[in-house]
């Protein structure tokens, strides 16, 4: 199916196992991926709460994974609390990881709620997820707040090529309008790095992999991407003089519009100047994907091994990932579910209904314990787990898909952050905003000065 | 600019309302609109009462009652479309409905018909389509920006609306990366037979100063193309200096110089951009003319959803094209580009984008209408059941039965299912949704064929579903429909019939909603968020499935529900005889269909015909109006605001006096202000004008 596996000798070469892609991934890159450890420590050794580093050295990542319509809660919350506590039915798949992980109950996201603005939940699920506002109720005139993932990336974006990763398995669109008069920009990005600027994310695993590694064969990738630059600084010198002289015949609505394409010429200027400086990045030395794979589930598990891979070769340390926008109808036919997931998540207490809805949350969450698993046996250059190394947040911004609920939202915390995280709990909090937890994982990321964020009231102390 | 005034508008003119003015409009409220309002409205939106948060006392004074432009935007769209007062009330006459919205217009929204605003574009990027079309019509490479590049956000219906389109990071990225690619296949393109000469006329020079002039030449020629408009000097002299700087590097051709300044080009915000310029105009007039080269641009991205041709270029450049419009209008339809108007705008407008992807599970679909096997729900049951159980405790017999029931669900899934939506079929629909539209735009037709028709464009696989056997082989073409046909009309047509459901059954509320909303210009507010549960009112339903009508109307018995449902619901079960697959069917869950309803404004039908007769009869005026205002948001690239309610007006006017036909649409929104006009710059205080603009 795709090319990154077909480097490698598959045992069953006919079915896409994911057991031994993991194998291949891990294969087809040198370790440790990125310098020595001995140059990492002493940099961890100048300063305690070094930006995006575990105390042994390593660089400590952060993604957020969103998955739609919130999770049926019955089947969702396990029994018990704290270190004792038993898995429900969608969460089994997660039981192998239960000490790498923790399940959050108790955070909220009360700007998703209706208030003032009356329909739009979905909409606002997926832009106050990772934002914490209100976001404005129009088609037109987008406004959320920048994103945590933004925040975190702003700080300690410079130790990398690129200061984050977007990425969805959702591109698609349909024609004519979103949830009732919010913007599409709203529901099908997670982060943005103002209030008006989505970050638009990518969800064509070839092209993540030619932006992390350059394109063409392995050997000519590494000539390929400083070929690249050296075009781009010229091209980049030319064109921003002519928005530049553009700027000036415009009026406000339309300077902001420029002020995109500068901010875009910036940041491109920025990645050159960062991969000057820290050298390109490990090449993974197997053939990049070939698009976007026919299935769903092959789509989304492409997706994570890119994350692995940004990751394991230090390109980024923050990442959002969308696996679906809220309100997605997708269909599952393969698990017997063929009507689509937002029509069934009003369920109107249908038990039949609700079952199929646990089935799809069952499905995604069986797709993360598959990303967990490579995340846990791909071993970072301090030689601990990237999982170990990692704060993952899986979750969305509906609670209850049926009543459109945002309150008590499913999101599930994995990887001990490098060991400032103290994992294999389930913890209660009872009702706080899902800000806070924002807050403390940024706390964890080095940066320093951050007091709020989005609806923010405390740090989640306990995590 | 020709201008025509709506038939009641002049009726209207009388000389009570001639002088208009601030102070006027309060006075006119007073004097002619507020006992009209006390007459018909007040019943629900007086004395305390104020339905739908709609109070007409609450003024603080007559100037304060004028001077709430979104109540009365409100009004006039209900008043307009007839849904106020609601049927049962008493109505007010022709003159008076007109007299309340003159004033509205006039007073309310300071609209002047001799002069309308033009409104405003936000500066706009090209959206993926344009881009890919106006690098194929430049360079003659097919770039697939449409799986590059990612989705362009929609606003009002439409992708290509400057306000909503943002330019993020990462797309820039994917710019440089895209001309990079794209001007490595115009080099290689340049190795061909014929490909170098149109390109480079003539022999590259040898001397420096001559070959710099040449390379000048050339990228001023093409600059300009990719402009749209002439080069500025100093950008070309910086594209100049790109150019020279690379072929002068050691190993590097002149044409890898050339190239290479082309790049720059297309990474310029000028080619990335409309960027548009108004004619010289008197500093004390509000609105100018766009110059020449924005009208060109404006006509070819509207038409053709590309950049200007030659032709439309040296008109613009020669100050001739305002004066020829109307032939280059007729040239440009004729062209086969004309085919991306049809496309983008059917695409969205009647979702042809989505039918090639929507989620479909035609087995599910047509069980709803056959007899299902009466072990099907059972036996899937079991298969759960042992499937779930852990393998190493399951008993002999019970491993065999679980590999029979897997084998027999396999196969039931393997057997393919007539009506199926192959890809075959699902591009079948759009283009009948494309052809049919093509056909009425091109042969000049009435627009009402649009809603009923007794032709549709068919191939044998779209035939067939729809139950027609006279069609053979896999082209699209003409076919007259047999009379007495349900089909006929977008309504009628599997991209919208498909679009408008879920993947397992049709969805009459989707229908319902997709018909107020793109056929009568009257779309139903949002679902309120505390959606209220249906199961209480279900519980006496228990000896049968309930049919959706069933269910729709148990939603209905609450008020909440009640009010957009009792608009949407009637008008989407009228077309429950088309399944999920756009197929003809006449039963359910084995019982009949009934398919026989009630608009909100009264009037009766028992099938999707007679539907279709009451939409020709009585609302013809506003799917006109509805049609016109998609195809000017389209055309303009912004969505419509309260003072663009002349221009539509104008355009409806237009077409009725021609008989319905779709020159008459074309013509009014190519003609009408805010597609000419502009903001005049030189106003010394432009910004805004259009808020504190008063006549």
């Amino acid at each position: 199916m795709n090319s990154l596996l077909s480097s490698h000798t598959w045992q069953q070469p006919q079915s896409f196992n994911r057991r031994q892609f993991l194998r291949g991934l891990g294969a087809c890159i040198a370790l440790p991926a990125f310098g020595s450890l001995a140059p990492l420590k002493a940099l961890a050794g100048t300063s305690p709460a070094a930006l995006a580093t575990t105390a042994s050295g390593a660089p400590l990542r952060t993604a957020f994974i969103y998955f739609p319509n919130g999770a049926i809660p019955a089947a969702w919350w396990p029994e018990g609390e704290e270190a004792n506590f038993q898995l429900n039915h969608t969460l089994k798949p997660l039981e192998r990881f239960r000490q790498r992980l923790q399940i959050l109950s108790g955070l909220d996201h009360r700007n998703a709620m209706a208030g003032p603005d009356g329909g739009g939940d979905h909409a606002r699920a997926n832009g106050t997820f990772l934002t914490g506002v209100r976001v404005k109720k129009s088609a037109t005139d987008i406004r959320a707040a920048i994103s945590i993932d933004q925040v975190i990336a702003r700080h300690v974006g410079r130790l990398t090529r690129f200061p984050s990763l977007e990425l969805t398995c959702d591109p698609g669109r349909n024609a004519g309008s979103c949830d009732s008069g919010y913007s599409c920009a709203y529901q099908y990005n997670l982060a943005w790095s103002s209030p008006t600027t989505p970050m638009a994310p990518e969800a064509n695993p070839r092209q993540v992999f030619e932006r992390l590694f350059g394109a063409g064969e392995p050997k000519q990738r590494a000539e390929d991407l400083k070929r690249r630059r050296q075009q781009e600084r010229s091209i980049l010198d030319c064109v921003l003089q002519d928005a530049r002289q553009m700027q000036g015949r415009l009026s406000s609505p339309d300077r902001d519009k420029l002020d995109q394409y500068l901010t875009g010429v910036r940041d491109v200027e920025t990645r050159i100047q960062r991969a000057e400086t820290l050298g390109d990045g490990k090449d993974p030395r197997c053939e990049a994907p070939s698009g976007i794979p026919p299935t769903y589930a092959e789509h989304i598990q492409i997706m994570f091994d890119m994350l692995v891979l940004a990751f394991q070769t230090d390109s980024t340390r923050v990442a959002t990932l969308l696996l679906a926008h809220d309100g997605s109808n997708r269909s599952f036919t393969d698990i017997g579910v063929p009507e689509g997931h937002h029509e069934l998540s009003h369920h109107f207490q249908d038990p039949e209904k609700i079952r199929k809805v646990a089935e799809i949350d069952l499905w995604y969450v069986k797709q993360l314990a598959r990303f967990l698993e490579k995340m846990d046996q791909t071993r970072d250059a301090d030689g601990q787990s990237l999982l170990h190394n990692s704060m993952l947040v899986y979750g969305g911004g509906n609670a209850d898909g049926n009543a459109h609920t945002h309150v008590n939202l499913p999101i599930i915390l994995a990887g001990a952050g490098g060991g400032t995280l103290t994992p294999g709990r389930y913890l209660k909090f009872g009702s706080q905003p899902a800000s806070n937890l924002f807050l403390s994982l940024a706390d964890r990321m080095g940066l320093t000065g951050l007091e709020r964020f989005g609806d923010s009231t405390a740090r989640l102390t306990q995590v | 600019m020709p201008m025509r005034l709506p038939i009641y508008v002049l009726a209207c003119l009388a000389p009570v309302l001639a002088a208009a003015g601030p102070a006027q409009g309060a006075a006119d409220f007073h004097k002619h609109i507020r006992p009209l309002l006390e007459t018909y409205c007040f019943d629900c939106h007086a004395d305390g009462v104020n339905k739908g948060n709609v109070a007409f006392d609450e003024f603080a004074s007559d100037q304060a009652a004028v001077d709430n432009r979104d109540l009365w935007l409100r009004a006039f769209k209900m008043l307009r479309a007839g849904l106020m007062p609601p049927a049962k009330k008493p109505h007010p006459s022709t003159h008076e409905r007109a007299q309340v919205l003159h004033w509205i217009k006039r007073d309310v929204f300071a609209i002047d018909p001799a002069n309308p605003n033009p409104g405003r574009v936000t500066l706009r990027r090209l959206n993926r389509v344009e881009y890919r079309n106006t690098i194929h019509d430049l360079l003659g490479v097919d770039f697939d920006a449409l799986s590059e590049f990612p989705p362009d956000d929609t606003g009002f219906g439409f992708d290509n609306i400057g306000q909503v389109l943002t330019l993020p990071p990462m797309l820039l990225e994917k710019y440089l990366t895209a001309a990079d690619e794209i001007m490595t296949k115009v080099q290689e393109n340049w190795t061909h037979p014929g490909g170098h000469e149109h390109f480079f006329p003539r022999a590259t020079p040898t001397d420096d100063a001559a070959r710099r002039e040449y390379a000048r030449q050339l990228l001023e020629a093409f600059a300009g193309k990719a402009f749209r408009r002439p080069v500025e000097p100093d950008t070309l002299e910086r594209l100049v200096n790109l150019a020279e700087a690379t072929y002068r590097q050691p190993g590097k051709t002149f044409e890898a110089g050339v190239a290479e300044a082309m790049i720059a080009v297309l990474a310029s915000p000028h080619f990335l951009f409309h960027e548009e310029a108004a004619e010289p105009a008197n500093p004390r007039q509000h609105y100018a003319f766009v110059d020449q080269f924005s009208l060109a641009s404006r006509l070819s991205y509207f038409l053709w959803s590309s950049m200007p041709d030659d032709e439309l270029l040296h008109l613009a450049a020669s100050g001739s094209l305002r004066k020829d419009l109307a032939t280059q209008v007729e040239r440009m339809l004729k062209d086969p580009r004309s085919d991306r108007l049809v496309r983008n705008f059917t695409g969205q407008w009647l979702r042809g984008r989505d039918i090639e992807t929507v989620p479909s599970e035609a087995r599910f679909i047509l069980a709803r209408e056959e007899k299902a096997s009466a072990d099907f729900e059972p036996n899937r049951r079991r298969l759960r059941e042992l499937r779930d159980k852990n393998k190493d405790q399951l008993t002999q017999p019970e491993r065999e039965e679980l590999s029979r029931l897997r084998a027999e669900f396999r196969r039931r899934l393997e057997e393919r299912v007539p009506g199926e939506l192959t890809g075959e079929l699902r591009r079948a629909m759009r283009r009948e949704t494309e052809m049919v539209f093509s056909f009425v735009l091109h042969q000049d037709r009435p627009l009402l064929e649009l809603l009923d028709s007794d032709y549709t464009f068919l191939n044998e696989p779209l035939a067939r579903q729809y139950g027609l056997t006279n069609v053979l082989g896999p082209e699209m073409r003409l076919v007259r429909l047999p009379p007495g046909s349900p089909r006929g009309g977008v309504l009628t047509e599997g991209t919208v019939l498909v679009t408008t459901s879920n993947p397992t059954r049709t969805s009459p509320v989707k229908r319902g909603a997709f018909i107020l909303e793109n056929i009568l210009g009257t779309p139903v507010p949002p679902p309120p968020p505390n959606l209220p549960p249906l199961e209480d009112a279900a519980k006496g339903l228990t000896n049968h499935t309930p049919t959706l009508r069933e269910t729709l109307a148990l939603h209905r018995q609450n008020s909440l529900c009640a009010s957009c449902h009792n608009r949407m619901d009637p008008l989407g079960l009228a077309f429950e005889n088309f399944n999920a697959l756009g197929m003809w069917r006449t039963t359910e869950f084995q019982q009949p269909l009934d398919t026989a309803g009630q608009l909100i404004t009264g009037e009766s039908f028992t099938n999707p015909n007679e539907l279709k007769q009451l939409l020709l009869k009585d609302h013809a005026g506003d799917f006109y109006r509805t049609l016109t205002e998609k195809f000017l948001t389209y055309a303009l690239g912004r969505g419509l605001e309260y003072y663009d309610v002349e221009t539509v007006d104008q355009i409806v006017a237009r077409i009725q006096k021609s008989g319905g036909r779709s020159s008459a649409l074309l013509a009014g929104i190519i003609e009408s202000a805010p597609f000419e006009k502009i903001q005049n710059p030189s106003v010394p205080t432009g910004l805004g004008k259009e808020e504190s603009h008063s006549p």
